[in-house]
């Protein structure tokens, strides 16, 4: 068993060598791809922290007449603190309305101050656990007589959330397309390192070798070509750390610093795993449709 | 099997042989080889042999001749079961080919050495690399290697060209090297396909020679040739394929028909 390991391993290396330049173009070539994935993973981990973000912001903003009183305030938000869906709800009196509005446009001062009364209205910030939950929380406010209007942000979130879901699937996509050209790359680099050993191969049928010592040398061959490619991707990866986590920050904003270690790692396993993986498929692929003739 | 550890090949294999294997004489009735009914036809329609009877005992030597085409390429492909017969049998150590198992394929390979007219060696491995190779890729542990291989390259008389290459050698010491690489598995039977298609007569009788001193050894020889003068020369059993059909079984015959 470790003489097989040793021999394939042995084997491998040789052959990698020996076809130098084309096992040097499929490394790249997995670089590249990989490169593309890490990519591509970085930017839908920023777009899920946004989702995040911005589910989290979801907020129903019910605002309140004028006209209701202190009571009918506290019954109707204790009546929204029994929904499952809600997990916070926040009283803004007329008064903070004003202060929050004089804060955000300190410019409209002047015109705001002008006014002989308070024209803000209070409202009820309404945090929820879903934001697919807005229309039931909505169409309970409607029906509420305290209620004057449901500011309407369901079509925002509901592009948000159709946005996302597009990038997901497009990036999705893109990743499958890119993974079968690394394979197809592979298999026809390993196809040619296996034609090249035609001669080879035919001696160990007639040997007897068993079809485990033809095969296995050259899928060792096919995961050193991923490993290696995986190799310099992160290590690419490693040198751009800096301007991928100031991009991750400043683009996004919502990204927190401690987290990109975390993405950093994951990445980092997932193009190893990748490389290896899609090395050792192609060659698996290749080897296979030789020896079953 | 006692050949490989024949330090010089003795004239009398009892004297060789290691304990516990039975004496050459006793399994002489074994049989190493058997057709019965063999059909083989192509799938473009080329019937390559006609219901082919054969058998070879152990520790037989057999030619097979016949003019191309006659259907001895195809014999050997289904000993060596690359094909396997359209219709009857081929059983080699008693066990049907055509049933066996893909994965006990490499095995029942292991049991025959078959050396080619083009040797097959690989260039850029010495002489004594390319017969460690066949032990190699059938996993033997590392430590049997060494010593197998200099009984074989000592039994062909290559020792002393263990570290050249192929490149560096003769048509005849490359037959030869191919054919230490095809005994190193202690081979049941050993297959030569026109081994002296590519020599000039004297080396071809080395090797012819070597072939049946390796017989003495006890390996059962089937050599498939065109050598009319080896075949008449050394007079031993003779199969004679004509259109896929064997028209003579002979011992001790000529290449040509005697009448």
């Amino acid at each position: 068993m470790i003489s097989f390991v040793a021999f394939s391993l042995r084997r491998a290396w040789q052959g990698f060598w020996r076809n130098g330049l084309m096992s040097l173009a499929a490394t790249a070539t997995v670089v590249l791809m990989l490169a593309l994935l890490a990519g591509l993973i970085i930017l839908l981990t920023g777009l899920d922290a946004t989702l995040d973000y911005v589910q989290q912001e979801v907020q129903v903003v019910a605002y309140v007449k004028d006209s209701a009183t202190a009571q009918d305030i506290s019954g109707l938000e204790a009546s929204l603190q029994r929904m499952p869906q809600v997990t916070q709800v926040n009283f803004v009196s007329k008064d903070q309305a004003y202060r929050d509005f004089l804060a955000r446009h300190p410019d409209e001062a002047d015109v705001i101050e002008s006014l002989p009364t308070n024209p803000l209205p209070a409202s009820l910030q309404i945090n929820l656990r879903d934001p697919n939950d807005y229309l039931d929380v909505a169409g309970y406010l409607n029906g509420q007589p305290a209620v004057d209007r449901v500011m309407n942000i369901q079509q925002t979130v509901d592009q948000l959330v159709t946005v996302i879901g597009i990038l997901r699937i497009g990036g999705t996509v893109i990743l499958i397309v890119v993974g079968l050209i690394v394979l197809f790359t592979i298999v026809n680099t390993i196809r040619l390192a296996v034609v090249a050993r035609a001669d080879e191969i035919e001696i160990m049928r007639l040997v007897g070798a068993s079809d485990a010592f033809i095969r296995w040398p050259f899928i060792f061959e096919g995961a050193f070509v991923g490993l290696l490619g995986a190799a310099i991707t992160i290590g690419l990866l490693f040198l751009g750390q800096g301007p991928i986590t100031s991009f991750l920050s400043d683009y996004f904003k919502v990204l927190p610093v401690e987290a990109s270690a975390t993405v950093g790692q994951n990445v980092a396993l997932i193009v190893l795993g990748a490389g290896a993986g899609i090395g050792v498929l192609g060659s698996y692929l290749s080897v296979r449709s030789y020896l079953i003739r | 099997m006692a050949m490989v550890s024949a330090a010089t090949p003795g004239p009398k294999p009892s004297q060789t042989r290691r304990p516990g294997e039975r004496p050459h004489d006793a399994v002489s009735t074994r049989v190493v080889l058997a057709m019965q009914g063999v059909t083989k036809s192509y799938p473009n329609g080329r019937v390559a042999l006609r219901g082919v009877d054969l058998i070879v005992p152990e520790g037989d030597f057999v030619f097979l001749v016949g003019p191309s085409g006659a259907g001895k390429s195809t014999v050997i492909k289904l000993l060596i079961r690359d094909e396997v017969p359209t219709k009857g049998v081929v059983l080699l150590d008693g066990r049907d080919l055509a049933r066996l198992k893909r994965r006990d394929v490499p095995r029942i390979r292991r049991k025959i050495g078959i050396v080619f007219q083009d040797f097959k060696l690989l260039p850029n491995k010495t002489v004594r690399d390319n017969v460690a190779f066949a032990l190699e890729v059938t996993g033997a542990r590392r430590r049997d290697i060494d010593p197998a291989v200099d009984r074989v390259l000592q039994v062909v008389g290559l020792t002393g060209q263990a570290n050249q290459l192929p490149g560096q050698l003769s048509g005849g010491e490359q037959q030869r090297t191919a054919i230490a690489r095809a005994l190193v598995h202690n081979p049941r039977l050993f297959i030569a396909d026109e081994p002296t298609g590519n020599l000039d007569p004297l080396i071809s009788w080395e090797i012819i020679q070597l072939l049946l001193r390796i017989n003495d050894l006890g390996v059962t020889v089937l050599m498939a040739t065109h050598n009319a003068e080896v075949v008449t020369a050394v007079r031993k059993r003779v199969v004679a394929l004509e259109n896929g059909r064997i028209v003579r079984d002979q011992t001790g015959a000529a290449y040509h028909r005697e009448d």
